[in-house]
């Protein structure tokens, strides 16, 4: 299945219908099926902090969230990450599109998508790599399990391997 | 106006509807004015306020009560627009305004200099809004914000108590738990 199904597919599966998000282009693909599905509430919102504390609203209402956006819009996120998600537990699956990889061409971009998964790592948040389509849904849905298991965010983050990266 | 009194308006009108409390005093003096399993206080994220409400309010029927402040919205203008964008009928945001960070020093905020967060949400496509100064325009604008369609985005102008209220002993990991279980059980 291609890789923005299989990701639709997971987040219904687990039942996660409030997807706050900062529009990327790498990963329009997924956002725009979740745009066009009655399954979803797709959030959009000015930035990418403001996004988790939509998703953790709707959390705290029973209601399971996801957040999408590309790895420069993470550094705009790390306070609501490390003072909500992580103080209050919530299990907020964050997609990211990680720049400064393989065929990047923006110099801006290369310092904060290299530090992603370090900073990542610095919190203790757990973080997958998608490269390939390849048992994409099985990696999926154990990371999901993982999220809600230990009520903290996790993040998935999608190389230009997998989504072939933004057209200059 | 003193925002104790002002919150313990806001818990006599508010019935079982979620309150999410901006970090600090406000947070604190909600918990003091009524603490209830439907109290959402935030101890950090400062500028999630109405995000975290805006969140709640696409979730679930219930009216949902943001109680902001100034210096706190400003860090985050964007919800105001993000909420225009939604325009969910059962929010309600209340900004306590003392114009200061009343937090680092009471240096004065912008809405001491001129920025009107009323037009802001005006400017934002939001329609009901209003500001007040005292407890009885309060009464009857949070009263009509209970009762009809918003979301609505009221200002109130408050001052600060001499002394702050004790620290509300309440954990982040606990308040979520606890507010989520008044939704799934």
């Amino acid at each position: 299945m291609p890789w923005a199904e299989t990701i639709v597919d997971t987040l219904k599966k687990w039942d996660t219908s409030l997807i706050a998000y900062v529009p990327d282009i790498s990963i329009d693909r997924v956002t725009s099926i979740i745009d066009a599905d009655p399954f979803f509430h797709l959030v959009s919102c000015t930035r990418e902090e403001e996004a988790v504390g939509v998703a953790v609203g709707s959390y705290a209402v029973g209601r399971n969230a996801a957040v999408f956006m590309q790895s420069s819009g993470f550094g705009n996120s790390i306070n609501g990450i490390a003072s909500l998600c992580l103080p209050s537990r919530t299990p907020i699956p964050i997609f990211m599109n990680l720049r400064g990889q393989v065929g990047e061409f923006n110099i801006a971009q290369v310092a904060m998508g290299r530090n992603t998964k370090p900073i990542l790592d610095l919190f203790g948040i757990a973080h997958y790599t998608i490269e390939s389509e390849d048992r994409m849904d099985t990696l999926l849905d154990g990371v999901m399990k993982l999220c809600h298991a230990h009520r903290n965010p996790v993040a998935i983050c999608m190389t230009p391997m997998l989504h072939g990266g933004k057209i200059a | 106006m003193l925002r104790f009194d002002a919150t313990q308006l806001v818990l006599r009108h508010a019935g079982d509807s979620p309150i999410v409390g901006n970090l600090g005093p406000t947070s604190d003096e909600l918990y003091h004015a009524g603490h209830r399993d439907r109290n959402f206080y935030t101890y950090g994220n400062m500028g999630l306020c109405s995000s975290i409400a805006l969140g709640m309010a696409l979730s679930t029927d219930d009216k949902v009560i943001s109680l902001d402040g100034d210096g706190s919205l400003l860090m985050n203008l964007g919800t105001i627009a993000t909420i225009g964008r939604e325009m969910p009928e059962n929010l309600v945001v209340l900004v306590w305004d003392n114009e200061m960070w009343g937090q680092t020093g009471g240096q004065s905020s912008h809405t001491a200099t001129g920025t009107n967060l009323e037009d802001v949400a005006k400017s934002c496509g939001i329609s009901k809004t209003t500001t007040v100064d005292d407890l009885e325009t309060l009464e009857e604008a949070f009263g009509r914000a209970m009762n009809e369609p918003g979301p609505w985005f009221i200002v109130a102008k408050i001052e600060e108590a001499a002394e702050y209220m004790p620290v509300a002993p309440v954990e982040p990991e606990f308040t979520l738990y606890r507010f989520r279980n008044t939704y799934i059980e």
